[in-house]
Formats: C-alpha cells, sequence, structure tokens
C-alpha cells in the first residue's frame, strides 16, 4: 500500500518538475541551431533533495530574445515553499522600521496663555473654569493626541528576512518573472530601444534590473534615465518590496550567482551574532 | 507527504495564480492578536484597576512606602556583605564538558595551542571584559568524560581540571590579561581594522602576582623546573600514570607558550597587521624594538 | 433554433396593456398650491442626489492622482537587506539616512523616546538656543515620570 502511494507521489512530482521545465521552455523554442552553452556548477553547498532548478541565459543586445546558454540555479533559494505570510511581515517591516510619526498636539501645558483663573469660582451662575487652554474650551490642549518623534521601529528575525528573500524569489521564479541575463550591454543609449525589448519578451512594464557591480553600463544607465519604472540596483540593494512592486525582476549572471552564495553561506554557517537581539549601540 | 511535494505543488500552484504584488500579499489569518481595552458592557467594567479607593485611582505608593511608619528597609541597620563586589574580577565559566563538546564538533582545533580568542572564536562562549570578566574559568564538570590532548591557556583553572588535562597528556597554563588586550583577544578583526600597532600585555596586579606565579597553578610566570615537579606531584596525588610528553609527535606544539608580554599567538607587540593588503608591518626603529621588548 | 423561436414568439404576441388612471385623487391633484413662507429662497439644495447642476460647485478638490514611481517610492526599500546581501558589517539600520540620528532604530514609548532625545540634545546648543522649547521637554518629561511611576498600574509581579 506505502509503495504504491510512494509511486503515485513520484510520478505527481515528476509531472510537476516536467511541467515548469516545458514553461519556461515552451514560450521560446530555440530554432536556430546555436551552440548554447550549458553551465555545470561546482557547488559548495550542493541541492540534497531536490535538483537544480535551469534556467536560460538571455542577452540585451538584441530586441529579440536570444538565448545563450542554460544555467542552473539553487533549489533552496529559488525554488522553496513561497511562504506568503513570510514576504507579507518582510514587506511590514520594510515599511515600519524607518516609520517616524512626526504629527504632534500640544498639551494644555504647552500652549500659549491660560496661567489666568478665567473668572471667579464662584457667584457668577456660570460654570466653573481654571484656564482658557483647558481641553474641554476651544482652542485648548489636546489630551492624549500624538506626540512628535514616535516611531514603529522593530527588527524582523534574522532568518525570517533570509526566507524572505527566498520566498519572494521564488514566486517570482516560479511566476516566470524573474529572467537571468548575460550583462547589460544595449546597443544604444535610446530608451525606445529598452521599451521596444520589454515589450516584445512581454515583461512587466515595470522592471527592477540587479547587477553584482556599483556602476552599470552607460547606456543602460542613460537608457532608464527617463524611465522611471525601470530601475538598476546593486546586489545589496535588493530586497523584497523592490521585487513586489517592480513587476518583473532581472538578474544579471554574475548577481544572480552572488545572491546565491550570500544567502547559502547565511543558511550554512553559525549566525548567532546576527540572530541575537538588536541592540542599537551594537549595530 | 514530504516538504517536496509541497513544495512543487505550492509552485505550481502559483503559475496559475495573478502575479505576486504588493498589492495582494497577506499574513496567515489570525496570526495577529489586538490587544485593546475594552469597552462594552462588562469589558469595560473596571479595567482590571477594581473598586473604590487608592487603587481605583491609580494612586501607587512608592515601593517600600508604609504611609507613614518607619519603612522596614530603614528600620533595619545596614549589613554589607557584598561591598564592593562590582570592583572584583569575574571569571565566566565554561567546564570541561563543555570543552569536550567544542572538539567533538571540531569547534576548536587541538593541533593548535587554544586560547581565549579560539575558544570565543567557536561561537558558543562569550564574556564581556567592559563588565569586569577578566577571562575564562575552567570548571570541573565533566572532568571524568574528558579525554582530549591539548595545549589550553585559561585564566583560572582548579586542581582537578589541572589534574584532568594533565592525565590525558596535555598542557594546562594560567595566564594573566589586561581588561585592554582581552578586549582584542574577544574581536581580533575589529582591532585590526583600526590600524593599531598590537600593545603589550600588562603585569597582573599585586592581588593575583601570587596566583600566576605558582606552580601549582601552572602560572604563565612560574618557574618551569618547579611546573614539571608540581605535574610530576599532581599525578602522584592522584594516582594517574603522567604521560611522558617529550616523546610525544606533537611535542613542540605542547611546548608553545606566549610571551609574558604577547597577546596573539605568532604576533609580537608592536607588529602591525594590514588586513587589506594582507602584510604584517613591524616596527625598525631601536626605540621602538626597546620599548616593545619584554 | 431555440433563440429564433422565441423571436418570432414576442413579434407575433403582444399582451394588451390598460393604461388607467385613478380619478379619486385628480380633485387634490388640481386644487392651487399653498405658497408658504413667500420670498423665503430655499438654501439648502432639495434638487436630488450629486452632482448638482446649479449653485455653488462642490468642494471636491481636483484629482491629481499620486505618482507611484517616483524616485524616492521606486527605490523605496533600498539596502534593508545590506547585512544579508552585502559584506556584512552594515546593520540595515545604519542605512536610515533620512532619520534623524537621535531617533534611528528606536523604540520606546513617549517617555522612552524624549529621554534619548534630551539626553542626545543636551550637549548640542539646543537648550540655550531654544529655551521654550527645552523647557517644555523637561516639563513633559516630569510629567511622564510622576504618571507612570506614581498613577500607573504595571501588572503583577512577576514572582
Amino acid at each position: 500500500m506505502t509503495s504504491t502511494l510512494i509511486n503515485v507521489f513520484k510520478k505527481l512530482n515528476i509531472t510537476a518538475v516536467t511541467q515548469i521545465r516545458l514553461c519556461s521552455s515552451a514560450t521560446n523554442v530555440v530554432s536556430e541551431h546555436r551552440d548554447i552553452s550549458v553551465i555545470k556548477k561546482d557547488w559548495k553547498f550542493p541541492p540534497q533533495y531536490t535538483k537544480p532548478r535551469e534556467v536560460w541565459i538571455e542577452n540585451l543586445d538584441t530586441v529579440k530574445e536570444n538565448k545563450l546558454g542554460l544555467f542552473e540555479l539553487h533549489p533552496l533559494i529559488y525554488a522553496t515553499v513561497p511562504r506568503i505570510d513570510l514576504i507579507h511581515r518582510n514587506v511590514e517591516w520594510q515599511k515600519k522600521y524607518r516609520w517616524v510619526s512626526w504629527a504632534h498636539t500640544k498639551t494644555r501645558a504647552e500652549v500659549r496663555g491660560g496661567g489666568r483663573k478665567p473668572w471667579p469660582q464662584k457667584g457668577l451662575g456660570r460654570a466653573r473654569h481654571g484656564s482658557i487652554r483647558s481641553p474641554l474650551w476651544r482652542g485648548g490642549g489636546i489630551v492624549h493626541g500624538p506626540r512628535s518623534g514616535k516611531t514603529h521601529f522593530f527588527m524582523l528575525p534574522f532568518h525570517m528576512r533570509i526566507h524572505g528573500l527566498t520566498s519572494t524569489l521564488s514566486a517570482k521564479f516560479a511566476q516566470d518573472d524573474l529572467h537571468v541575463v548575460k550583462d547589460l550591454e544595449l546597443p544604444t543609449e535610446e530608451s525606445e530601444y529598452l521599451i521596444d525589448l520589454i515589450k516584445e519578451r512581454n515583461w512587466g512594464p515595470s522592471v527592477l534590473i540587479v547587477d553584482d557591480t556599483d556602476y552599470a553600463p552607460r547606456n543602460i544607465t542613460v537608457a532608464t534615465d527617463n524611465l522611471p519604472y525601470v530601475n538598476i540596483m546593486p546586489v545589496y540593494g535588493l530586497n523584497v518590496y523592490s521585487m513586489l512592486k517592480h513587476d518583473t525582476l532581472i538578474l544579471t549572471h554574475a548577481a544572480a550567482q552572488k545572491i546565491e552564495e550570500r544567502l547559502l553561506n547565511h543558511l550554512h554557517s553559525n549566525t548567532a551574532i546576527q540572530q541575537a537581539k538588536f541592540k542599537l549601540d551594537q549595530v | 507527504m514530504g516538504s517536496r511535494q509541497i513544495t512543487e505543488k505550492s509552485l505550481v500552484m502559483l503559475r496559475s495564480l495573478p502575479r505576486l504584488s504588493l498589492a495582494n500579499i497577506r499574513d496567515n489569518p489570525g496570526s495577529k492578536k489586538n490587544t485593546k481595552r475594552g469597552r462594552g458592557q462588562h469589558g469595560g467594567d473596571k479595567h482590571g484597576a477594581g473598586n473604590k479607593g487608592s487603587g481605583q485611582r491609580q494612586n501607587y505608593m512608592r515601593l517600600g512606602y508604609e504611609t507613614g511608619n518607619n519603612p522596614f528597609y530603614l528600620r533595619m541597620p545596614h549589613e554589607p556583605y557584598y561591598k564592593g563586589h562590582h570592583h572584583r574580577r569575574e571569571y565566566p565559566p565554561i567546564s570541561l564538558l563543555e570543552i569536550q563538546k567544542l572538539i567533538d564538533t571540531d569547534l576548536i582545533d587541538i593541533t593548535q595551542p587554544i586560547d581565549i580568542a579560539s575558544i570565543v572564536k567557536s561561537g558558543l562562549y562569550n564574556f564581556f571584559p567592559d563588565k569586569k570578566h577578566f577571562g575564562i574559568n575552567l570548571t570541573d564538570e565533566g572532568v571524568d568524560s574528558f579525554a582530549a590532548k591539548i595545549n589550553i591557556e585559561v585564566q583560572w583553572a582548579s586542581e582537578q581540571v589541572i589534574a584532568a588535562i594533565e592525565k590525558n597528556g596535555g598542557v594546562i597554563t594560567t595566564a594573566y590579561y589586561d581588561p585592554h588586550s582581552l578586549f582584542l583577544l574577544k574581536n581580533p578583526k575589529k582591532f585590526f581594522e583600526s590600524g593599531q600597532a598590537i600593545p603589550r600585555r600588562m603585569i597582573p596586579p599585586a592581588d593575583v602576582i601570587e596566583y600566576y606565579t605558582s606552580a601549582e597553578t601552572r602560572g604563565y610566570l612560574a618557574d618551569p623546573e618547579k611546573i614539571s615537579q608540581e605535574r610530576f606531584r599532581l599525578s602522584q596525588k592522584y594516582g594517574y600514570e603522567l604521560p611522558n610528553i617529550e616523546n610525544d609527535q606533537c611535542y613542540t606544539m605542547l611546548c608553545e607558550r606566549k610571551d609574558p608580554r604577547q597577546i596573539f599567538h605568532g604576533l609580537e607587540p608592536g607588529w602591525v597587521v594590514n588586513l587589506k593588503d594582507k602584510c604584517i608591518l613591524k616596527p625598525k626603529d631601536d626605540e621602538l624594538l626597546q620599548f616593545y621588548a619584554s | 433554433m431555440e433563440l429564433l423561436r422565441n423571436g418570432v414568439f414576442r413579434t407575433l404576441w403582444r399582451p394588451i396593456v390598460n393604461i388607467t388612471r385613478s380619478v379619486t385623487y385628480q380633485y387634490h391633484a388640481d386644487k392651487p398650491r399653498l405658497v408658504r413662507r413667500y420670498g423665503y429662497e430655499e438654501k439648502i439644495w432639495s434638487g436630488g442626489l450629486k452632482p448638482r447642476s446649479e449653485g455653488k460647485p462642490l468642494p471636491l478638490p481636483e484629482y491629481r492622482p499620486a505618482n507611484p514611481w517616483t524616485e524616492r517610492k521606486s527605490l523605496f526599500g533600498q539596502n534593508d537587506y545590506i547585512d544579508i546581501l552585502g559584506p556584512g558589517d552594515l546593520h540595515p539600520v545604519k542605512t536610515l539616512y533620512n532619520v534623524p540620528s537621535w531617533i534611528r532604530g528606536v523604540r520606546g514609548s513617549e517617555y522612552h523616546i524624549l529621554l534619548r532625545k534630551r539626553k542626545m540634545w543636551a550637549r548640542s546648543a539646543t537648550p540655550s538656543l531654544r529655551p521654550t522649547k527645552w523647557k517644555e521637554y523637561e516639563k513633559r518629561l516630569s510629567f511622564l515620570y510622576r504618571k507612570l511611576n506614581r498613577k500607573t498600574k504595571t501588572g503583577p509581579s512577576p514572582i
């Protein structure tokens, strides 16, 4: 009984994998017989229970898509469980940890004036009042109002942030919104070229391009300069919020490798220091 | 069902779902609990402040105040049992069992002499020199199961611990480090990045100079002749056969000791470690050499 | 086929509808209306739902859609994972350059934040340049100290 069950699951799994492979290759069947480089990786942390995911290396120097090679991605980084709740918590953290509310109201002590008793306590037939800045008065102080400098700061645990990154990368990759390109060399510095390229390849209008260097080539920086929805980031600038804000994520070959290397390193090392409770004087 | 199927299935499912964006993510339902003060019929009853009086008005008197009586804490005379405890030296303990565990899990390299830097580097021991922590106190828990041959340098050790290490053919030294050198040993990288020359280790203060010069405690300032006599005496006392380390294959490692003025193994005071160019700069000036000579 | 048959059926058969009017209320409909409050101009609009065709225009602001791709918004969150993806010696809190340094990475009640503010600003020129503000900080701090320590229940003791 159990063996038949296992067989069924094996089959299920195989069909799932082939579906992904088929879908990613079905959109663009390589018609020209070019020699495609298939890069076999020398893994530092070899994938244990799942096969590495394969991804096409694309080009940017023609509007039409050419496949330059096949490249392996680590399943722990690019094909883990896409935890939507973790992604949500990462985005919440990104919004909140920098958020300082500067809304401010004055209390009755801070509003100008109001030191004198407006009228005697007794004998006038009027309500008793001690200050014209009492919260009951128009123009008086505010009770329990917002006080300036309210922070919403907290640090999300280190591994939750790592898993936020891997979940988002996996979700993007599973939805065909993650593409790997060889480099960022464009033939021209015209924005039109980039717009055509994005339209031709059916990338979402907003594109996040990630490179592993601090300086992108001149042509692509000039081309994206007046396209506010096409942005370039270094690897260390990558984050969950930007990945979700932009429709498509474009990684250069080097950037994909660097992200994988950094995240795998953290997943396989002693991170007691990073996991320690956040202390302001120790960061 | 294994997690592989879950992963694959959820990824396959995502392919047919709309694109993940900032607009369609959410937390797990029920994961957040809103804590708010009750307002309803019974929820807004007394808000936990009780009924009537000082409690309801939330008028809290200072701790120990007895509404006019001479308070207890002032009635009793002061008895300073722990006077000056915050000025005393502390030695945060690590046991032999833990050292054995670090060795077994390959977090410490026993082919090299072990000092406080290598134990801190394992990530499972920590100390704070700014809180008057003066290094490691090696305690005797796991003394029977200890079975490693090591050359270890600690700051405080008991007789049983010394016996346990020497029984296995190892060597132990107790050495004093001033707080500044302990900061360096705790985080060497931070110090090397500052680009300063490695300072000299200070000599121990007067009240511990006896501990660190005596051969019974294997002090680093003790006479080596006396130490070998003490090693033999201890083996007689505890009744084990002292292994002959002269014939041992790691004799050179076991004989390695730091100079009394030296902080790091293999690095002498006055040197500058350049991490960027990966080189060591040594002083040449006669005055400097004379200053750093021990 | 079904559709065609329905169409034919509809053209051939028409229901007979008798339009009748009740005469009973004709008297009330025809009698002259009494004009009350003659000369009074009704200021309240009673011409039905919005939008109004006459009178004052609606006080609706001009619709200005926010640009979601300004530089600040499109690069929001950059460097938040710099300790993971970068070389590892920089904490993301250190990259919050547009948050004032005295409140960067701080969490706490108004009292905590104000204490920290006073501590960090005491050495600056603020106490002498803005004496009234400074006096208000101190006043608020002493008020909060009394409120939190003498008038607030702190819950049961952990022991």
